[in-house]
Formats: C-alpha cells, structure tokens, sequence
C-alpha cells in the first residue's frame, strides 16, 4: 500500500500536466500556474539544502585539517558573497558588484582560458593517425579548423566549403540522431514513470 | 626533450603568440556568414520600440567571448530604439546582465524603466520559462532592483510572450535549447542565440530546422556582426590573437604527427 499511493500520485499528476498542455481553459491555465510555482519553491529549497551540505562538508574537512586554505577560502566566499548583497545591495558600484567584477569573474575566466593550453599541448601530444578512423578525424578537424579562421576566406574557397559540407551533412546527421535519441529516449522513461513501469525514485519497490 | 619540457615549450609558445598577436592593432572586415546576416536582419526589421528579451544564459567563465556579443547586439537594439527586457536565468548571468545592460543603454541615452529593464535570475530555468508563457509578472513580479513590473512604464500592457518580438539568448551551454523547446513552437516566438565558438556546432540541427531563428558565433561571428554595423570593437580586436592560436595549434598537430612518424619510421 504505501508504495500504491505515491504511484497513484505520479500516474494523476503525470496525466494531469500532460492533458493541461493542450488545453487553454482557464482551470487549466491557473493548474499550471500553481504546479509551476511549486516547482520554483521546490528547486528554491534544493538550492538550501546544497549550500547546507557544501558548508557541512568544508567544516569537516576544516576540522580534520584536509585541504584547510582552500576549503577556507571556498567558505569565506560562500557566507561573503549574500553578506555583501544583503549589507550593500546589488546596485552598481555596490561592494557586491565590485567583489564580482574584480575577484569572481576573472578568476572564472583564467581557469577557463588555461583549457586552451591544454588544447594546444594535447593537440600535439595526442592527436595523431594512428590508424585508418584517427587519420579521418585528425583530417576533418583540422579542415573545420582552418575552415573557421577568418583569413582562410582571403585564401582559398574550398577549405570553407569543405568546412560547411562536413557541418552540415556528417556532423549534423551524428548530432540529429542522438537528439532523436534522447527524445525518444525521454518520452519512453516519463511515459514508464508515469504508468509505474519505472519505479527507481521509489527505491526500486 | 621530455615531456615536462616540451609541454611548457608549447604553453610558454601559445603564450607569446597570443600576447604578441593582441598588442598588434589591425581592423579586420571579414565576410559576413549568412546566420549573422539573418540577425542582423531580423533585429533592422523589427518596428521601432518592438519588445525584445535578452537572457544572458551564461557565466562568468565565457563572459570573454559572450561579452564582445552582447555588446553589439545591445547596441544595434539600442541604435533602433527597441525596447530591451533583460534577465537571466544563471545565477553569475545577473551581475552581468545588469551592469551591461546599464552601460550599453548609458552610451545610447536610454532610461532605466522606459526603454529597457532587468528582471533579474529565477531559479529552476524550465519552469521560468514556461512561467512567463502565461505570465511574466507572475515569475518576476519584481524587477532586479525591487521595483514591482506593474509600476515600471515599460512592462506596461506586457503580460506574456504574446507581446514578446524575440528572444535573444547569449549562452555559453545548452540553456538557449530550452528557450526553444519551451517557447518556440508553442508561442511562435522568434529565438535567435548569442554562443562561445565551442557550443555553436550544437545548435546546427535547430539552425537548420529553422527551430533557432539565427545565431551569433564566438568571436568570429561578433567580429563579423561588428563589421555589418561599422562598431569595430572587442571582438575585432581578438580575431588577429584567435586566428593565431589556431594557426598554432595546427602547426602543433602537423609536428605532433611527423614526430610520430618519424619515431614510428625509426621503430621506437
């Protein structure tokens, strides 16, 4: 029995939102409304619970002394950050904004930008024919990698036509078969779940 | 040469090469790709004070390469007087979207509340977007700065999609796929896509399909969005630095490979 009722629950509101989509009747219409504002609430208090179980886990590493700088650093600016919205706003020119511009937003953009020295190390340690599939792809790389660079367009109109022709066709084929994939695949296991075929999110029961 | 020495050889290499090739100032006018023309040319089209939304779908990490995008498509809005509704549905993307908002519509004399507005970020990016289909007071009934829509001159008479131009998302994932599945075919609403240069292949199949009205490349497709309006500016002053690390990785495939040969060759 108490695996039943959050079966039957599921089934109905599954049902439910799925029906609602096709219609524009006003019951339906504040339906939605209200479940979408549930869900917001929901995802909100997830985002309570992360920052409980982040804060949990540097005081414990904290205490026991595993990686304390760092775990530090990280708490500091996890308390700071609401800290500096809440005391100074977030208007510009607020010490929020100031700590934003000069600290978080370059700091995010130097250890993305180092993805391109490991691009170009990998690029000439690893990236070799080593047979018959690897020399393929080693060719079509970098043709839509000189494809790409605006100076080609001065020097040659094949390179760029390659480029489109290989974007077009075989990547698009690859990358509209594993979206078909995925929507299928999506609409087989929300269809499961609401018919009680997949019951993982009940332990297995 | 070990490893350790030819690994800081290539990063002290792209290094220099990057440095040397931003210090040089050069004003490039690249050809246009017909997927910036048609942004352009939608946004020339649209009637003066249409209502466009602008969701800076991404953080902080890519603002180097979103940054020179939403730039120029701010200021080609601003420059035909459209009215901007900005907001964000990533956390980081606020504080950005906010200031860049502030300053694109500074440089153009636009006031806060009349030509343009920040709703600010709404957790939950899904049910935001969906939210605002039957409601945009309903998701953010207060702008970034506290004020209440209903108070706000421009959000006057706009209560959901129906009034809506377009949707300009500038994002460095997926995010600008949910703005599609999500409001695209169900509202008829026009998306176009601001993207990093890495996320763009993603977004062939809805370019194709017509789903994604038009989008906006990395640097290359700002650069070239520049270009259109005459507005050489941070994405024109990067392409000599870009087209160099690509011409330098290249060389590093190519010696990579006649290395391995070579050893190969020499039975190693």
């Amino acid at each position: 029995m108490s695996s039943r009722i959050p079966l039957i629950v599921c089934l109905v509101a599954g049902l439910i939102m799925f029906l609602q989509y096709f219609s524009a009747h006003p019951v339906a219409r504040a339906m939605f409304n209200q479940v979408n504002d549930w869900w917001q609430i929901i995802f909100a208090f997830t985002l309570f619970v992360g920052v409980a179980a982040f804060m949990n886990n540097s005081m414990r590493a904290i205490r026991r002394g595993k990686e304390r700088p760092f775990k530090t650093v990280s708490l500091l600016a996890l308390i700071s950050m609401p800290l500096l919205a809440i005391i100074g706003g977030t208007k510009i020119g607020s010490p929020f904004l100031w700590t934003f511009d000069n600290l978080q937003a370059p700091m995010q953009a130097t250890v993305f930008s180092l993805l391109a020295f490991f691009v170009a190390s990998a690029s000439f340690r690893g990236f070799r024919a080593r047979n018959l599939q690897a020399t393929i792809l080693l060719v079509a790389a970098l043709i839509v990698l000189l494809g790409r660079m605006p100076i080609m367009a001065y020097l040659s109109d094949t390179i760029p036509e390659l480029t489109y022709w290989i974007q077009d066709y075989p990547s698009m084929a690859a990358r509209r078969a594993i979206l078909i994939g995925i929507g299928l695949g999506s609409m087989t296991t929300a269809l499961r779940v609401i018919l009680g075929l997949e019951r993982t999110y009940l332990r297995g029961q | 040469m070990n490893n350790q020495k030819i690994r800081w050889t290539i990063f002290a290499s792209l290094f220099a090469v990057i440095v040397v090739s931003y210090i040089i100032t050069l004003k490039w006018r690249i050809p246009t790709s017909p997927s910036v023309q048609k942004s352009y040319d939608l946004i020339e089209s649209l009637p003066p004070s249409s209502m466009v939304i602008v969701s800076f779908d991404h953080e902080a990490s890519s603002l180097p390469e979103i940054q020179p995008i939403s730039y120029i498509i701010l200021r080609h809005l601003f420059s035909r007087n459209q009215r901007v509704i900005g907001m964000s549905l990533f956390a980081e993307g606020t504080a950005i979207g906010y200031q860049t908002l502030n300053k694109l519509a500074a440089e153009y004399g636009k006031k806060y509340g009349e030509d343009y507005v920040f709703l600010g970020f709404k957790p939950q990016h899904i049910s935001a977007i969906l939210g605002m289909g039957e409601s945009i007071r309903q998701v953010f009934p207060q702008d970034y700065l506290g004020n209440y829509l209903a108070e706000i001159p421009l959000m006057s008479g706009v209560e959901n999609y129906r009034q809506i131009a377009a949707v300009i998302s500038l994002a460095d994932g997926d995010r600008t796929v949910q703005w599609i599945e999500y409001t695209g075919k169900k509202h008829g609403l026009t998306i176009l896509g601001g993207f990093t240069a890495a996320m763009i292949t993603t977004y062939d199949p809805y370019l194709s399909s017509g789903q994604l009205y038009s989008a906006v490349g990395g640097i290359v497709g700002a650069a070239e969005y520049e270009g259109i309006l005459g507005l050489p500016g941070k994405a024109n002053r990067a392409l000599l630095s870009q087209t160099a690390a690509h011409i330098f990785i290249v060389l590093l495939v190519i010696a990579g490979n006649i290395a391995y040969f070579k050893r190969r060759k020499g039975g190693k």
